[in-house]
């Protein structure tokens, strides 16, 4: 086997080659991270947001929108009463009558952004339990609390909606009364009410949906009979993991172009590194066949060649990982329904590192094939 | 060596104790209706079966009566581990798969009919025990009791019930038109 050092040393022989390789697989490695990142984060928020042992009555027919929903407002009272296996807590049962509305938000120095809206009760709080309030109040009449990402889904600055900030929804003017922390979830880009000011802005009679919280999860079932012994509600029970899991699997194609798009460009900085060891082993022909003359097997050869290329991408992927940690790391990302975190955890890296290996391995296959394969005679002669 | 034998050995011993106590090979077999669901899809539905939704105007809690429908009415026209379903009135909803040129994959949600004929066309059928709770069984599959199946059910009309809402504890169920 040839030293490892012949590798290491082959490497600085052009700079400008070196830092080309290093830069491409970089950037590749910095794409999987990211694909793997922004498809983890997006399943991580949609599975989360949803708990197994929320069932929410939604209007039938429109299972595929809370938005669009409409629901009796007497709906919870009656659904509190029908359906046992609901969570008590003080003798209060868990149930919370929600307006789920988008609509613009107007602030004071004429900014305009879409934003998600939810009316709620201090029930929510029951059904919800995530739900912390960090800074500020529950807000009252004329008050609405922002989620702690709410600020990067209007793509605004976090200190626009700090406690005590005045906006304005359809010229009506409210004022910030708290922040909340839900952790993961999609209701931290939200905006939360009360259900009486959201009922007026959306000018319906109707709430979007009742949510209850059960204390089994197997409990479902009560709910999805109540619903049907009550056709006169026109209700459709679901579980609220299982509304996450459909939205999720709308957004699928979404992550399938983030795939696509990093396994484009890598394909792309794979054929651009093969071209370039192309040239490089290309004028290293008749040193190798020194070396295969002086005793050293094409194998040995072939491996130090492929050392030397993993050597340079798995560089780039160190560097890669390194910016992954330090930027990408806790950056927010807005999409339709909220926002979500990119957390760099140990599938990214391995997808990094794996790569960056895997760039380097078969970037330089071909190329140092080709590099071997003349009969030593004719490779000593090659200029 | 034979100090390498007994780590060795030693090692297998704690390997075999961290693994996960095998899952019962014999799964239990899946159980049939149970008396009280036997006895109601054994019986024979008396009297001439009326449409739904001319029913439900003069049905009064605890009449008996028979309906003739089709399971449908809903994207899950039954309740997962409770003897309950959703029958509609075939004069009134039609399944999406008998539109021509509709390719809808739930015919049984007759999503193509309005709101308002889903409401008088549909009735919730249940068959309760003695004391008059739901049935902890699934009755999807048992008896014929499918998706889109025409179902003849004489029953009694159970409480709360009223023109906008038709609820039957059944007494006789039987599949087929």
């Amino acid at each position: 086997m040839l030293p490892f050092s012949y590798a290491v040393r082959n490497l600085f022989r052009s700079k400008s080659r070196l830092l080309q390789t290093i830069g491409g697989s970089a950037l590749v490695v910095l794409l999987v991270m990211s694909a793997v990142a922004i498809n983890d984060g997006m399943k991580g928020v949609l599975s989360a947001s949803g708990s197994d042992r929320n069932v929410i009555l939604i209007g039938a027919g429109s299972e595929e929108s809370i938005q669009r929903s409409e629901v009796a407002d007497g709906t919870a009272g009656i659904a509190e009463a029908g359906i046992s296996g609901i969570s008590e807590s003080l003798g209060v049962r868990a149930v919370s009558s929600e307006i789920h509305y988008m609509n613009y938000l107007d602030f004071p120095d004429g900014r305009r952004s879409q934003a998600m809206f939810r009316g709620v009760t201090p029930q929510a709080l029951r059904v919800h339990p995530e739900v912390r309030l960090v800074e500020g109040n529950f807000p009252a009449a004329g008050e609405m609390m922002a989620g702690r990402l709410a600020w990067r889904k209007l793509g605004l600055e976090p200190s626009a909606l700090k406690v005590g900030t005045r906006v304005r929804i359809d010229s009506q003017e409210m004022k910030i009364s708290g922040i909340f922390a839900a952790p993961g979830t999609v209701m931290e880009s939200e905006l939360w009410t009360t259900l009486g000011d959201l009922r007026v802005l959306a000018k319906r009679e109707t709430v979007s949906c009742v949510v209850l919280r059960l204390d089994d999860p197997a409990d479902f079932a009560e709910a999805d009979v109540f619903a049907k012994q009550r056709l006169d509600l026109e209700l459709s029970a679901l579980r609220e993991s299982d509304y996450y899991d459909r939205l999720s699997a709308f957004f699928k194609p979404l992550r399938v172009m983030t795939w696509l798009t990093a396994g484009l460009i890598a394909a792309g900085a794979l054929f651009g590194g093969v071209n370039t060891l192309y040239a490089a082993f290309a004028s290293r022909v008749r040193e190798l066949a020194t070396l295969q003359a002086i005793g050293f097997s094409r194998a040995s050869l072939l491996a130090s060649l492929v050392q030397e290329s993993t050597l340079a991408c798995l560089s780039g992927a160190l560097l890669a990982s390194l910016f992954a940690v330090l930027v990408l790391d806790g950056l927010t990302v807005p999409f339709s329904i909220g926002a979500f975190t990119l957390r760099i955890g140990p599938d990214a890296a391995i997808s990094g590192v794996l790569s960056g290996f895997f760039l380097g391995l078969l970037g330089a296959l071909p190329p140092a094939i080709r590099c071997l394969k003349p009969p030593l005679p004719v490779a000593l002669r090659m200029s | 060596m034979k100090s390498n034998c007994l780590i060795l050995f030693a090692a297998a011993c704690l390997l075999t104790s961290c693994k996960e106590p095998a899952t019962q090979a014999v799964e239990a077999a899946p159980a049939g209706p149970s008396a009280a669901l036997g006895a109601v899809l054994a019986a024979a539905p008396a009297g001439e079966p009326r449409a739904i939704h001319l029913i439900r105007q003069s049905a009064r809690p605890g009449d008996e009566i028979t309906i003739h429908g089709r399971i449908m009415g809903s994207s899950s026209p039954f309740v997962a581990g409770r003897a309950v379903f959703i029958l509609g009135d075939p004069a009134k909803l039609t399944p999406c798969n008998e539109i021509p040129g509709d390719e809808c994959d739930t015919p049984w949600d007759v999503c193509c009919d309005a709101p308002e004929d889903k409401k008088i066309g549909s009735a919730t059928v249940q068959i309760v025990d003695a004391e008059g709770r739901v049935l902890k069984e699934s009755v999807e599959g048992i008896g014929g009791l499918e998706k889109l199946a025409h179902v003849t059910v004489t029953g009694l009309v159970a409480e709360g019930s009223s023109a906008d809402l038709l609820l039957l504890n059944a007494t006789a169920i039987r599949s087929g038109k």
